[in-house]
């Protein structure tokens, strides 16, 4: 690969490639992205419900534990011993009472303090750690915690903002609609691996005009197409994204006739899987959110996720999806978001698109890291806009992204 | 309760026959070796031990599997490749009329111009009954180990 120029062009509607491929900027990214003031989503808090109960995930390239504690509180700490810098906790979940290191068995409480070192005191009057050691200086390091409506945050950074300052509106708006204050049932878990920057997985829910051309399935049966009815809205910042839309009929019209993958005569042999219910308020069919820097909520229809993203270098990510309903639920409730899972996910209807596009977008910039990715459609500007056949949250996400990276 | 010998290797044929239509590509044949009344899913290790119900796929009627072979033969957008799935010896019980078979499973996927790596490995737990003479799989659960599937599935497994 030739050494990049890691100079940014002229305005937001060109973006250089060199972002996605090089090292020394994916390494800046972790410090001053995913370890600075920013609030990363770490999981829900249905997935941890009891006193013990914790999942293991990942900011950036460190691993944590997120655990519930004793009194009810969520904790996130980096899953690494103080003592020697043993990664403690190997399984993706489960239950604790306490956080012991195997090596030497310092041990931990649910909040990450240290409760216990072996022959702290020595034995038969040898050894042992030195009067002045400090319990309470050699616990695990810590994150700040933020919870709400059950979804988990944590930020590694004293200067982060409060979770509401930090959203702003509208996306704040557009997150309650989702988690609403009801508590969350989980019903399971995706992983998928791809081999693309973590932030063309960000891009690929922002682009909003790219479901109607590479989507088969969501064009012919109306669930996002650009003829729909739809706003695309984003926070000061531009890094945060709302898009929504109302879902369109199976007809030709002056959007869909543009489109080669529409097709008119299409149906399904079993309709269950589009039968779909209102359940929010409002007229919206569809809201898919990016949140900064490490997250895509999803409402299709009645298909909710959470899907995780954690960047792997700057040539791959994983993609991490937590679905989930209401406690409130009902059986058929339950069976119908479990059969439009189907949309999305590692062998998702819409999904197996997405994920086989990012891979050949990352090899096909791989080797030019000094050409440029055009974003003008809708122009040049980076305002909201009541319509997708544009490429305005792209825009506005790189305005955030140089002001964050200072480029 | 006991199962033939005929039986057995029916199962098995059944099976190998499944594995083999799939690796062919011919994705039109693969409705045919389901029952009228029917579900097919993939689910992860990790929720099945659980019991979270969410499936990477399912289909729960014929009309669902149908959806499914137009998708991936049609709609869906995906390079060329090959699948070889390897099979372990089938562990069959239950009776001559409703056969409960557990057998292992790995799939190696060659992309066109990359290595061949494996997408995925766990095991199908399969009830099999009998329907006009011949027999039909009236569940397939594929429950699979692999943490982090390599990108996506985009056929049947």
């Amino acid at each position: 690969m030739s050494e990049a120029s890691l100079t940014w062009p002229d305005g937001n509607d060109r973006v250089p490639y060199w972002i996605y491929t090089d090292q020394g900027n994916y390494e800046r990214e972790l410090e001053k992205i995913f370890y600075g003031p920013v609030w990363n989503y770490v999981g829900l808090e249905c997935e941890i419900p009891n006193a013990g109960d914790f999942k293991r995930t990942q900011i950036g390239d460190q691993s944590i534990i997120v655990v519930r504690d004793q009194d009810g509180g969520v904790n996130a700490l980096v899953n690494r011993c103080a003592h020697r810098g043993v990664k403690i906790c190997e399984q993706d979940k489960g239950s604790f009472a306490e956080i012991m290191c195997p090596y030497h068995q310092w041990t931990y409480d649910l909040k990450g303090d240290l409760l216990g070192v072996p022959f702290n005191r020595g034995v038969k009057g040898k050894g042992g750690m030195p009067e002045d050691f400090s319990m309470a200086e050699n616990g695990l390091d810590k994150l700040k915690v933020h919870v709400r409506n059950g979804g988990i945050f944590a930020t590694m950074s004293d200067e982060t903002p409060s979770f509401e300052e930090y959203m702003g509106q509208p996306i704040l708006g557009y997150y309650d609609r989702e988690f609403d204050g009801r508590t969350l049932k989980l019903l399971g878990h995706s992983r998928q691996r791809i081999g693309a920057n973590w932030k063309l997985m960000l891009e690929n829910i922002k682009d909003t005009h790219h479901a109607s051309l590479l989507h088969v399935f969501f064009v012919t049966f109306g669930l996002f197409r650009v003829d729909n009815d739809s706003t695309v809205e984003m926070d000061d910042t531009g890094l945060h994204t709302a898009l929504s839309s109302i879902r369109g009929k199976q007809e030709l019209n002056d959007g869909t006739a543009q489109m080669r993958s529409f097709d008119s005569d299409l149906k399904l042999s079993d309709p269950n899987l589009l039968d779909v219910v209102r359940e929010f308020p409002g007229d919206r069919t569809v809201v898919m959110q990016t949140i900064w820097p490490n997250v895509i909520l999803q409402q299709q229809s009645n298909t909710l996720a959470t899907r995780q993203i954690v960047p792997k270098g700057p040539n791959a990510c994983e993609l991490h999806w937590t679905f989930f309903g209401y406690e409130d639920d009902d059986e058929e409730m339950t069976a119908r978001r479990l059969r439009q899972a189907n949309l999305m996910g590692p062998s998702g209807l819409v999904s197996i698109d997405d994920g086989q596009i990012l891979e050949r977008t990352q090899e096909g910039i791989l080797a030019h890291p000094d050409a440029e990715g055009v974003v003008e459609l809708g122009g040049r500007d980076t305002d909201d806009t009541d319509h997708m056949v544009t490429e305005v949250a792209l825009r506005a996400f790189y305005k955030g992204y140089r002001n964050v990276m200072g480029l | 309760m006991t199962i033939s010998p005929e039986r057995r290797s029916e199962v098995t044929d059944l099976i190998n026959a499944y594995a083999l239509a799939i690796d062919d590509g011919e994705l039109e044949r693969w409705p045919g070796f389901f029952a009228a009344d029917c579900v097919y899913k993939i689910v992860s290790k990790e929720n099945f031990d659980s019991g979270l119900p969410l499936a990477l796929l399912l289909c729960d009627s014929q009309g669902m599997l149908a959806d499914r072979m137009e998708a991936f033969s049609k709609l869906n957008v995906f390079g060329p490749r090959s699948w070889r799935h390897m099979l372990g010896a089938v562990h069959a019980t239950g009776s001559e009329d409703e056969i409960s078979a557990r057998t292992n499973f790995v799939i190696f996927e060659t992309l066109a111009g990359k290595d061949t790596h494996i997408l995925c490995a766990g095991e199908y737990r399969d009830v099999i009954v009998s329907e006009k003479d011949a027999l039909k799989f009236r569940e397939r659960l594929c429950v699979y180990d692999t943490t982090m599937i390599p990108n996506s599935i985009v056929r049947p497994i």
